[in-house]
């Protein structure tokens, strides 16, 4: 764990980077993180789209979210909600909509609105893992 | 309920047909039954009418003689019967028997067919809608079993792997429990006798139902359940009412999000199912339009409008009623009253 691009330090465990998954099941939640954390990656939850944007605005999330993965069908603010709000007062940080409901229609609307990747559930953790380092690789050209 | 304009109807026969003709014209306001005769105490029939509050006897000559009885309606299929009737009846009454009274059966049983075709297609109309909700639904269990096995293929603790194994059956146990739900929904009514069904487990499954018809956004469940509330009926067509009701009720909500409050109170003998939501409300008239066939103010593919048109069938066939309170902008509340039934052990049919 020594080559990490732009490895910083949370609570003294190597990181890099951070995501916030959003999604209103606890057994997503649960497996997004345990299969990004073992990508050395500092994975934060929130249950729905009000809860994420609370997550964002609140200490030291705004400066330090690197990426996002959101799902759609969700209660309060439902993903595309969310989608939008990321979208206009965080264009810097990348999304990755994960969804149980393939809709190209939807796909496409998203894509076009910036998202860089739409997953279809059950993605397996190598795919995952590889669109979090591509959003990853995104925010960094959004840093520079 | 008695009117002087009534006409007063005899029923001769209480087997298959003088049940059905029991099930149809008890529905009907200007006809009175004043009573129903059989031979065999143990016919079908005759049950009905005691559950019906309708009088039984076996005394042919009283019923048809002594009732001010304007029609007779013979389905013994006895030609002694028929005989019997032309020379003993009332000079007022009229006699419907022999292939007259077939053929109101054939029209009976032809009609109780379309009314099942009517059910079955708006419920398969109904079923398009779910395809976003059952997606999410299996997809999600998927993505926890797929995420369990990738660790499990690399984990070297054995409790982890223990732990791990057994999420995994319970994901699939729930991923299977859906299936089994949709295909209890989807298949067509059983035509099976009425038995006494729990209510508040048919609502629950109703909600499980309606979960996968329309998403349940902003949506606040309340339950206020009576513990024992049952009724007589057939469970796959009250479960098919409690999902239109309910998937209305959720569409009502759709714009701003709001309550939906399922209610159950067994009061004197009789059960008030109360759907209350915090939707859209109905305008007051349009209420008497709501049950008509094909009236929707919904999107196609959204809305066939017979919804309301089976939940009333349904629930008039039970001997049941339906009322509306709705308030523009405020919400509905839909309340159905039935009969109270024995609660019964295998109660969640
Ligand atoms: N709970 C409710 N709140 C507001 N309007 C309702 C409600 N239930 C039914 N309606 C109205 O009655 C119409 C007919 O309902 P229904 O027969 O179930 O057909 P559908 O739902 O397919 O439109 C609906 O389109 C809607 O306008
Ligand atoms: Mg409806």
């Amino acid at each position: 764990m020594s080559d990490f691009k732009s490895g910083f330090f949370v609570g003294g465990e190597a990181c890099n980077g951070r995501v916030l998954v959003v999604d209103d099941e606890p057994d997503i939640r649960k497996v997004v993180k345990m299969t990004l954390q073992k990508a050395g990656y500092d994975v934060l939850e929130a249950e729905n789209g009000e809860k994420a944007i609370e997550t964002i605005n609140s200490g030291e999330n705004r400066l330090m979210l690197d990426v996002m993965i959101c799902d759609i069908r969700m209660p309060k603010v439902n993903g595309a909600e969310a989608i939008a709000y990321f979208r206009s007062n965080y264009p810097h940080v990348p999304l990755i909509v994960l969804t149980g409901f393939p809709d190209t229609d939807m796909a496409t609307s998203f894509l076009r609105q910036g998202v860089v990747d739409y997953l279809v559930k059950p993605v397996e953790g190598e795919k995952l893992r590889s669109a979090v380092a591509r959003a990853m690789e995104q925010r960094e050209l959004a840093r520079l | 309920m008695e009117h002087s304009d009534q006409t007063k109807v005899a029923i001769l026969g209480a087997g298959r047909g003088g049940r059905a003709l029991l099930d149809l014209l008890h529905q009907i306001p200007s006809i009175e039954i004043v009573g129903i005769a059989d031979r065999d105490p143990a016919a079908p029939g005759l049950q009905r009418a005691h559950a019906l509050h309708i009088p039984v006897t076996a005394n042919v000559p009283d019923l048809i003689g002594n009732h001010g009885v304007q029609l007779i309606m013979d389905v013994t299929g006895n030609p002694e019967m028929e005989a019997y009737l032309k020379a003993h009846k009332p000079p007022t009454a009229d006699i419907l028997s022999g292939s007259a009274s077939r053929l109101l059966w054939k029209l009976i049983q032809h009609e109780s067919k379309l009314e099942a075709e009517l059910l079955q297609a708006e419920k398969l109309a109904g079923i398009g809608s779910f395809a976003a909700g059952i997606a999410h639904d299996i997809n999600n269990p998927l993505q926890l079993i797929l995420g369990l096995a990738e660790s499990l293929a690399e984990e070297r603790d054995l409790a982890a792997v223990h732990e791990q194994a057994l999420d995994i059956v319970e994901a699939v146990k729930r991923t299977s429990a859906i299936c089994r739900d949709l295909t209890r929904y989807s298949r067509r009514a059983s035509p099976h006798e009425d038995v006494s069904v729990s209510i508040n487990a048919k609502l629950d499954e109703a909600l499980k139902i309606a979960r996968y018809a329309s998403s349940f956004h902003d949506i606040e469940m309340l339950k206020q359940y009576q513990p024992g509330a049952a009724v007589k009926g057939n469970p796959d067509e009250l479960l098919h009412v409690f999902v239109n009701l309910i998937t209305n009720a959720v569409h009502a909500m759709e714009q701003a999000g709001g309550t939906l409050t399922l209610e159950t109170r067994v009061l004197g003998g009789q059960v008030d199912i109360r759907i209350s939501d915090t939707g859209c409300g109905i305008a007051p008239e349009k209420i008497p339009e709501i049950f008509e066939p094909f009236f929707t103010t919904k999107a196609p593919g959204k809305g066939t409008g017979l919804g309301l048109y089976n939940v009333n069938t349904i629930v008039s066939k039970m001997h049941g009623q339906i009322t509306v309170e709705s308030k523009v902008d405020q919400g509905s509340t839909f309340t159905l009253t039935f009969p109270h039934a024995q609660p019964n052990q295998e109660g969640c049919l």
